[in-house]
């Protein structure tokens, strides 16, 4: 999707975003979380799992790609674009030159 | 993990899913719209998650491109429950018979009730409510509407003014206003009004009957006032004959008048007795000693230990003894005479009835000796004569 917006288009969905005041997420398709301890994480918008274990779990992304680093982790609850995560969190890392949220 | 009460009811399987691509089964699988969760590692091999029955029959396709194997490990929800059901069919037949029999129990009438009566008899209330399909052991669904069951029972109940029916789970209450109703006239047997003494009739109203007498007409004692026979003599008929008759009587009083009378008074002298009393018994605790007094009166008066309107058994008891004396007072022939015809026409009211009214009084003779005096006395009296005397039906014709 995002690999077939232009230079233009992409102007364009920055600009309409700064006017109309709307979040970023919104704007450029890009994952949401919400975190809660090191024990929840809610993750919007990701576009599939790459690889699951207990002790790490890959998400697809838009662009690039989610790194969860853990101890016990289970998927809770899965859907197309969401994915609720339990265990103890170490860390969460984003691949591909998009910054930490 | 709670699930919901939707995916308990569809079923729950929870698999362990062994070798092939399994993160690409999870990605497909989510893309197709079928649910997974819980899902984690057991091992670096293995992968477990739970997905409802009707999704699970759809897993096939997408493990054999993914290359994997599943192995069910716990089976959860109403499908499975209703399997294990099954093998226990006494005890899964208990419950339902149980719960049927709860309900049937729960429908029938088991009492009913009546409020409110004094006259009607409950086994009257509870006939007519019977013939009207209301009785214990009745299925609830049977009776009728309460409002026309109400009206239905008062229909065979003219005593009842108002019936009114409520349904209290399995209780029926049937509350009841009575009708209030005049008592019933006293049966008499047909008669004359007659004559209690010779009199001149005053006044007659015949309320049933023929009247015999007019006003002015002097009676006999005995003498038909009101007749009990009315209607020409072939065809007659007999009534209970009533009325008001009055009429003026004579009464002779011989009076003997004392002209002293002897009164007791009080010399003003007392002596005070005290008792405490306990439980209805009197112990005297003050003014012990000989009655000092020729001729006394003694007045009590007791008082009762009480808190709030509740008596208690505990009082005491003033006793007054007061000293009296006879005295003698001399009455002029006026007064003693004045004081016999009084006691005479007491004695006529408390005969002759409270509505007799003394018209005229004449003192035929007077006499006074040994301190007092003899009179006679006739007095006039307007009061009622009416007597009632049966008639006597002839029989056998």
């Amino acid at each position: 999707m995002d690999t077939s917006m232009g230079k233009l288009s992409r102007r364009m969905r920055k600009w309409t975003a700064d006017i109309l005041d709307l979040p970023q997420d919104v704007a450029y398709d890009l994952p949401r979380m919400i975190m809660i301890g090191d024990r929840q994480l809610y993750i919007e918008n990701h576009r599939g799992v790459i690889h699951f274990s207990s002790e790490q779990l890959r998400l697809k992304l838009s662009k690039g790609e989610l790194e969860v680093n853990g101890m016990d982790l289970i998927i809770r609850t899965i859907w197309t674009e969401e994915v609720f995560i339990e265990g103890r969190i170490t860390s969460v890392n984003l691949k591909d030159g998009e910054g930490k949220r | 993990m709670n699930e919901g009460w939707l995916p308990r009811l569809r079923g729950i399987v929870t698999v362990r899913l062994r070798g092939g691509a399994q993160e690409e089964l999870v990605n497909d699988c989510l893309k197709d719209g079928l649910a997974l969760w819980s899902i984690r590692r057991t091992s670096p091999e293995e992968m477990e998650f739970a997905v409802q029955v009707p999704d699970f029959f759809r897993l096939k396709p997408y493990l054999k491109r993914t290359g994997c194997r599943i192995h069910v490990t716990r089976r959860r929800g109403l499908p499975f429950w209703l399997r294990k059901a099954a093998k226990r069919k006494f005890f899964a037949a208990g419950i339902v018979l149980f719960f049927a029999t709860m309900f049937l129990l729960s429908s029938l009438v088991w009492t009913i009730e009546v409020r409110g009566t004094e006259r009607i008899k409950q086994e009257d209330l509870l006939a007519a409510a019977k013939a009207e399909g209301v009785y214990p052991f009745q299925w609830s669904w049977k009776l009728p509407e309460p409002s026309l069951l109400a009206a239905k029972l008062s229909a065979r109940l003219p005593d009842a003014a108002w019936i009114g029916v409520e349904k209290k789970g399995t209780r029926i209450i049937f509350q009841v206003v009575e009708s209030k109703r005049p008592d019933a006239a006293k049966l008499n047997s047909p008669r004359h009004i007659i004559a209690s003494s010779d009199a001149v009739v005053t006044r007659i109203i015949a309320d049933k009957g023929r009247p015999v007498v007019r006003v002015n007409t002097k009676v006999k004692k005995g003498q038909t006032l009101i007749s009990g026979t009315i209607g020409e003599p072939p065809n007659t008929a007999t009534v209970v004959a009533d009325g008001e008759v009055r009429g003026l009587v004579w009464h002779e009083y011989a009076i003997v008048s004392p002209l002293s009378i002897q009164t007791h008074v009080y010399t003003g002298e007392s002596k005070t007795k005290w008792s405490v009393v306990l439980f209805g018994r009197a112990l005297q605790v003050s003014g012990f000693g000989a009655n000092p007094f020729a001729q006394s009166q003694t007045q009590e008066k007791l008082e009762n230990l009480g808190w709030r309107g509740l008596r208690l058994p505990a009082g005491r008891l003033k006793e007054t003894v007061m000293e009296t004396r006879v005295e003698e007072k001399t009455l002029t022939r006026e007064e003693a005479v004045q004081a016999g015809i009084e006691r005479a026409k007491a004695d006529l009211m408390s005969k002759a009835g409270a509505d007799a009214v003394v018209k005229e009084q004449k003192i035929l003779h007077e006499k006074t000796d040994n301190g007092k005096v003899y009179m006679k006395v006739l007095l006039e009296v307007d009061q009622s004569i009416v007597k009632e005397m049966p008639l006597v039906q002839m029989q056998g014709e």
